[in-house]
């Protein structure tokens, strides 16, 4: 599935995120002041307590530093690159070449993510000894799991991000887009806050939504809070999303493209 | 007489950029919703944390809500009237300041005049219903004089926004940066500010209390209005603040204006 062609633009786009490094810090300074906030909101909320929704205080930081090692993974970068592609109109140009625009997409996406999720580990490990004290899974076995089910949250978050920014389209307000597809991830993915807290209305809809695999299910398999069966039942669950979202945006694209209109040349 | 005609130019100039944008009906409804989502759903992750705990560091659901709303409320005033600061980068960079300064008007009130944020709208509208339902929720003995502190307070906390904002975008003048890296990277920073400052380490609090003060938009002015004496002298101090950060951020850009140079032609 991925030719030597996507390969080249996923190396083209790593060299591109270090060439740009700038604009990458300041995304990730944006995640620490967000991760940093929530970390000391915990900590208070966690004060005279040792257990929250099932959730202990150490199990809480661990959750943190995956939350925020996710969140660093899919780029404002990509998001802003699809979008503004359509919007400049330099998506006349993808038209031209013999690539597929979504994988050419995706292959951006992971080229750049290899590069910044390097740099978020970097970052976490240095968390990790700062605030020492993060739970490793003692099974090698979950990590495995945990391996995997990032990777395909990172597709999924990529599928979600894709079909978001294909409404360009018919919009001109990318930023408008972006924020409410950042707001609802946040709040179902688990980022702010894991599912497990939620009343039983909200967890109910969280779970026949697609985001709950960009967090929470790989940050559950790495606490080892769900297991064995069930964890592969969830990745699963994540690949079916994965696939459905991937022929969401297929279509959408072919929709969508009949509809372009490109002023000038 | 002066300031009569400044807000006169000012208001035409925000007429105008209104037309323009509300053209595009579409663009402007996204962005109106995607901020008033943003606020909404991060107001929901606050109310699923207190289904869990009481209060945390002592501050009930509804003061944090208050704490939170102001936050987003000042925000809003920022881009629905004064979102061409955001634009200053692109004034220096592209040589478009010569048309500014040509006019007979200030260059602070064309600036600030640029641009029009719809998002604002969004945000206001949420930010006052959370603010109104967070005081209508809260004891407070309202009297003439804690009304016209109340006042006070929020104006203050308006001027505090925009010149933080003023100060930071303001860099480029020195950085010739192409975007608002600088600008967005202390935006980034209020994040802080959303919570009750007390739960921060020591050197979280100095920045968002002294460094760059966005206690004083949010957490200051709550302990004032609630009456949490360990805090509420510090309110006192919002008002002082505001003219502070207005002489600082005006001063910053006068100095920056000097070593403006055209892009010639």
């Amino acid at each position: 599935m991925f030719q030597k062609k996507y390969r080249s633009i996923a190396k083209i786009t790593m060299q591109n995120t270090m060439a740009y490094r700038f604009n990458y810090f300041i995304s990730l300074i944006a995640s620490l002041i967000f991760i940093l906030s929530m970390f000391y909101l915990w900590k208070s909320i966690y004060a005279g307590r040792t257990e929250l929704a099932g959730f202990t205080w150490d199990q809480m930081k661990a959750y943190l530093f995956i939350t925020f090692l996710t969140n660093s993974l899919v780029s404002w970068y990509s998001e802003t690159g699809i979008s503004r592609k359509i919007l400049d109109g330099s998506v006349a140009m993808d038209l031209l070449k013999p690539l597929n625009f979504q994988k050419a997409r995706l292959a951006e996406t992971l080229g750049s993510s290899l590069v910044e999720g390097l740099i978020g580990a970097i970052f976490i490990s240095i968390f990790v000894i700062l605030f020492a004290g993060v739970l490793v899974p003692d099974h090698i076995f979950t990590i495995l799991l945990f391996a995997i089910s990032l990777v395909i949250a990172l597709v999924l978050k990529f599928s979600i991000v894709y079909i978001f920014s294909l409404l360009c389209f018919w919009t001109t307000s990318a930023v408008g887009i972006a924020w409410s597809r950042a707001a609802i991830t946040n709040l179902f993915s688990g980022a702010l806050i894991p599912l497990t807290f939620f009343p039983d209305w909200l967890k109910a809809l969280a779970s026949i939504l697609p985001f709950q695999g960009i967090v929470y299910i790989p940050a559950s398999i790495y606490l080892g809070k769900i297991q064995g069966v069930e964890a592969v039942q969830m990745i699963c669950l994540q690949l079916f999303w994965v696939f459905v979202l991937w022929m969401a945006g297929k279509i959408m694209w072919n929709w969508a493209v009949r509809q372009v209109t490109i002023h000038g040349g | 007489m002066k300031l009569k005609k400044s807000l006169f130019i000012y208001f035409r100039l925000f007429n105008q950029h209104l037309k323009a944008i509300l053209e595009y009906q579409a663009d402007f409804l996204i962005t109106l919703v995607a901020a008033m989502l943003t606020q909404v759903l991060g107001f929901i992750f606050l109310w699923v944390v207190y289904q869990q705990i009481p209060e945390i560091n002592g501050w009930g659901f509804w003061e944090v809500a208050f704490i939170y709303a102001m936050i987003f409320f000042t925000e809003g005033f920022a881009s629905l009237f004064f979102d061409g600061i955001w634009s200053i980068s692109r004034f220096v960079n592209r040589g478009e300041m010569d048309r500014l300064l040509v006019r007979p008007v200030s260059p602070i009130l064309q600036v600030l005049g640029s641009a029009v944020g719809m998002n604002g709208v969004g945000n206001i509208f949420i930010g006052a219903v959370i603010i109104s339902q967070a005081l209508r929720h809260i004891s407070i003995n309202w009297s003439v004089g804690m009304v016209v502190i109340a006042l006070i307070l929020l104006i203050s906390a308006i001027i505090i926004r925009v010149s933080i904002y003023m100060a930071a975008c303001s860099s480029v003048f020195w950085t010739h940066s192409p975007g608002n890296a600088f600008g967005n990277m202390v935006h980034t920073v209020s994040d802080f500010a959303k919570y009750p400052i007390t739960i921060y380490s020591l050197g979280v609090q100095a920045l968002v209390a002294v460094i760059v003060p966005y206690a004083f938009i949010s957490f200051f002015p709550a302990a004032l209005l609630f009456g949490k004496t360990d805090w509420s002298y510090f309110g006192y101090l919002t008002p002082l603040v505001a003219i502070y950060c207005a002489g600082m951020a005006t001063f910053i850009f006068n100095r920056g204006l000097r070593r403006y140079e055209s892009a010639g032609n």
